[in-house]
């Protein structure tokens, strides 16, 4: 399994607890759940290309 | 406190016994915790993502906390620095009977220098981690559903 994959598994799963304990209608939970999944990898993403120029 | 609050504070009913009883199933069994409630949807969603998370870091070769000391190194059966896996042993201590099993079987928490080489250790450390976390999130919705104050 690559990185990637694995900070996919990882945003997804944590997104599914976030969205279903945060919000009140199922509408809301999916919602919030595509928010967090989203911010988790584009977040992962910048903050890895931002290593990727630290030496 | 201003009387809102007060007031506020006031009108939150005390949990019942058996609102005590499903936090402890659903810290103990993840997922439990909404099956006695027959919140179907919640179980299988909540605890499917902790016992997936759980089972992914425990293949990828993670290693989970406990206080015991290394006797090895530290030459008595107490050493000060066993304390700083106290925070880290609190949220594996959240996956329940997952951890204790895995506790009783000495299963992923050998620290083995062949196991720690591994490409996936950290991700599988952050996996178990995680998975401890996410279940008290989820014995606290439960908690919550149980005593009335969340729907």
């Amino acid at each position: 399994m690559n990185h990637f994959l694995v900070m996919m598994l990882f945003a997804a799963l944590a997104a599914i607890v976030f969205g279903v304990i945060s919000k009140d209608t199922n509408r809301e939970r999916w919602v919030y759940g595509v928010k967090v999944f989203a911010e988790f990898i584009v977040i992962g993403l910048v903050l890895g290309w931002i290593l990727y120029f630290i030496p | 406190m201003v009387k809102s609050e007060r007031l506020q504070a006031e009108s939150v009913e005390a949990a019942s016994g058996s609102a005590w009883l499903i936090g402890l199933a659903a810290w103990f069994i993840p997922g439990a915790g909404h099956l006695l409630l027959k919140k179907w949807g919640r179980a299988a969603l909540m605890g499917g993502a902790v016992w997936l998370s759980f089972f992914v870091g425990l293949a990828m070769g993670g290693h989970m906390f406990d206080l015991t000391p290394d006797v090895a190194t530290s030459g008595s059966m107490f050493d000060w620095s066993t304390m700083i896996q106290v925070p880290p042993m609190i949220a594996n201590l959240g996956s329940g009977i997952a951890y204790v099993v895995c506790w009783m079987m000495d299963v992923g928490f050998r620290d083995d220098p062949v196991q720690a080489a591994r490409t996936t250790y950290e991700y599988g450390n952050t996996f178990l981690l995680i998975a401890g976390l996410m279940n008290y999130l989820t014995m606290l919705d439960a908690f919550d559903v149980a005593a009335g104050r969340k729907s």
